[in-house]
């Protein structure tokens, strides 16, 4: 009776333990398929390919030593073309056609937001890699975690970037479409919090070709900082009609001007940058000797490619997903992945600003800006990390 | 601060001068507004910065080069979006002249888009400001694009009155039937007049890259410019084109100093408005003709 009992339980552990595994898309006894959408082509593949090439060489890491549990991680790429279109088609091949256990991806804000919808009716778990935009991550999901910054927050460190510089005269210069907008209005709830009252709030359009009435009125208002919610093409005429004026103040970018070093040579005028400080994801810089190693392996795997921030963008993700996956252990489902997510704290991702905390209400794990400034025929350097509380 | 804005104001408004003359000689050649001009824009922008900024060629060559170029380019326009359609109604001309806009700028973004969301072009002098009269101070290139946008109004000026070729433009835009009976080959002349307009917009973008920096959607940006220009100075007036470019940067430049920077987009339209309910011809417009 009792090796009957026995032989009775084993049975019923199996049949109920089996149907998990069974369920648990992309997942096989070797191999986890997991999702990525982003730009593959087009200007905008910095955000996309660029960051999903950093997640394949920790992928690549990962299987050499083992896998997770015994399991090597499989990346599958799908293109979104950096519009809505292009995201809503890449999730549904990723989800139904793939069938992925997870999707890590979304480079560009808009295919994300538009992703949305059907990541989550799929219940698929998706941890965003770089795109910012504050409503591809609130509402808060139950399936959705984001490892990139996020808009909101940029505007609150964009402010406090400024002051801790002494900045004592804030203005904005801001373009106010739907991107513009997101940023704008916490940024200036973010001034008023602080009891601050803005000099000069002046508005720049994304094709604007000339900035002199913003230069001039900014000038004139004497604002000793300026907190730009600008592209990079108005934001490098803006910085060239202030630079004409001979007006110099502190210039506060985001990460829609991520790489200081390109944008010196788009604004192509000497000194005019010399000013301008920028966020980024990551604390580190692509020459940085603490990367030498993600340098080497991206370089080798990804012949003619240089070691670039958005490589570093996915390197650090690709990190929290790997320890997520571990802690969810062998019996591997998209529910133990989710609270293996959920319970992520001060994990050092070894990329960010900060270890990262993704137990939080709001599902957003990074919370630490770093800050990139380069002198003028200098190399771009990280000046520090910002911890927002948010 | 009135100096400056002024200044700024009517170099950016010769840059829309510039795209609204390309604009009205195609309309007062055939009656249809060209709405690929601004990709034409586009086109010649990018072939100047590939010669000058990629092969090396000096910054006048390549302007020159630029311009003969976008003048074939133009002459394209002509036989792909007009010539098979000459006899349809307007709505399909326009239409094809839209079409014809996107196939540029696909044209534009695959070879060019790559390259980053914006190209610096070096200015013809070097970006050291210069100290006006009444302490205002600009970049050279500005003097640079006021000085050639008059050199190109002036050559198009001579073109029209002192050449063959620009009185027969003359004429087909005055009465194309009357052209085809004393022997004008108007079909080469529509061609023609596709191909001027391209190379003013070439002219254009040339002079104006260094300021405005170049990306692919540059064209239909400007082209809204332009066309607001042409409408104000009157759609089939050359020099109503040139002080409807001039009025509008003015407008624009005025109105985000003086009032609000929010304003300086929209201000120019307003203006527009303004105008054609006084004046539905535009400022140098004549009174409406009907071709019998």
């Amino acid at each position: 009776m009792t090796a009957t009992r026995l032989g009775f339980a084993l049975l019923l552990g199996v049949a109920v333990s089996a149907p998990a595994i069974a369920q648990a898309p992309g997942v096989t006894k070797d191999t986890i398929k997991i999702g990525s959408f982003g730009p593959l082509t087009g200007p905008s593949y910095l955000y996309g390919k660029l960051v999903m090439n950093g997640i394949d060489v920790v992928f690549d890491e990962v299987n050499a030593a083992g896998g997770v549990h015994g399991r090597k991680l499989v990346l599958v790429r799908e293109d979104d073309k950096c519009n809505a279109e292009g995201g809503i088609a890449a999730v549904k091949k990723l989800i139904h056609q793939e069938q992925v256990f997870l999707i890590h991806g979304g480079g560009c804000s808009n295919a994300a937001i538009a992703a949305r919808d059907e990541v989550e009716k799929a219940k698929t778990p998706w941890v965003v890699f770089a795109a910012v935009a504050d409503s591809v991550s609130a509402p808060v999901a139950p399936n959705i975690y984001t490892t990139a910054l996020y808009a909101s927050l940029e505007s609150v460190a964009q402010l406090q970037f400024a002051l801790d510089k002494g900045a004592k005269k804030i203005a904005i210069v801001s373009m106010r479409d739907a991107w513009g907008r997101q940023r704008y209005e916490p940024m200036v709830a973010a001034v008023k919090a602080k009891g601050i009252t803005l000099v000069a709030d002046e508005e720049l359009t994304p094709d604007a070709n000339d900035a002199t009435p913003q230069a001039l009125k900014l000038k004139a208002a004497g604002a000793d900082a300026v907190l730009m919610v600008l592209y990079p093409k108005p934001a490098a005429v803006f910085l060239r009609d202030a630079w004409k004026l001979g007006y110099k103040p502190i210039l506060v970018g985001q990460t829609a001007i991520s790489d200081p070093a390109a944008f010196e040579e788009q604004v192509a005028v000497p000194g005019a940058t010399v000013n301008f400080s920028t966020i980024s994801m990551v604390k580190y810089v692509p020459d940085d000797p603490a990367v030498e190693k993600w340098r080497k392996l991206v370089e080798a795997k990804f012949p003619g490619d240089r070691l670039s921030t958005f490589n570093l963008f996915g390197v650090g993700s690709a990190k929290v997903v790997v320890e997520a996956l571990k802690k969810a252990g062998p019996e591997l489902t998209q529910a133990r992945f989710l609270k293996a997510l959920g319970e992520l704290e001060n994990f050092d991702a070894e990329m960010f600003g900060a270890p990262i905390t993704c137990k939080t209400p709001d599902h957003r794990c990074n919370k630490a800006p770093a800050w990139l400034k380069k002198d003028p025929g200098g190399p771009t350097k990280v000046l520090g990390v910002t911890k927002v509380a948010m | 601060m009135l100096g400056y804005l002024l200044f700024s104001g009517v170099t950016t408004g010769a840059l829309y001068a510039l795209v609204a003359l390309g604009i009205v000689v195609v309309f007062k050649a055939t009656a249809i507004v060209n709405f690929a001009h601004g990709e034409l824009f586009m086109i010649g922008g990018f072939l100047a910065y590939t010669l000058h900024v990629m092969l090396g060629l000096p910054y006048v060559p390549s302007l020159a080069l630029a311009v003969a170029c976008t003048f074939l380019v133009g002459m394209a326009t002509d036989r792909i979006a007009f010539r098979p359609l000459m006899k349809s109604n307007m709505v399909a001309l326009v239409l094809a002249t839209v079409g014809f806009s996107f196939v540029l700028k696909g044209i534009g973004r695959s070879i060019w888009g790559g390259r980053g969301d914006y190209l610096p072009f070096p200015p013809l002098v070097g970006f050291d400001p210069i100290i006006l009269p009444g302490d205002i101070v600009i970049v050279p290139q500005q003097l640079v694009v006021l000085i050639g946008a008059l050199a190109v109004m002036v050559v198009f000026a001579a073109f029209f009155r002192l050449t063959r070729i620009g009185r027969m433009m003359q004429a087909t835009a005055d009465n194309p039937k009357a052209a085809t009976l004393v022997g004008i080959r108007t079909d080469r002349i529509y061609m023609m007049t596709f191909a001027v307009g391209g190379a003013v917009a070439a002219a254009a973008a040339a002079l104006m890259a260094p300021l405005t920096l170049l990306y692919p959607d540059i064209g239909f940006s400007l082209f809204i410019k332009g066309f607001a220009a042409a409408v104000l100075g009157g759609l089939a007036s050359l020099p109503g084109a040139v002080i409807g470019g001039i009025g509008v940067g003015v407008i624009e430049a005025l109105a985000g100093g003086y009032i609000h920077t929010s304003f300086l987009d929209v201000s120019a339209f307003v203006v527009i408005m303004a105008v054609l309910v006084l004046k539905p011809t535009g400022l140098l417009g004549g009174a409406r003709l009907r071709r019998v």
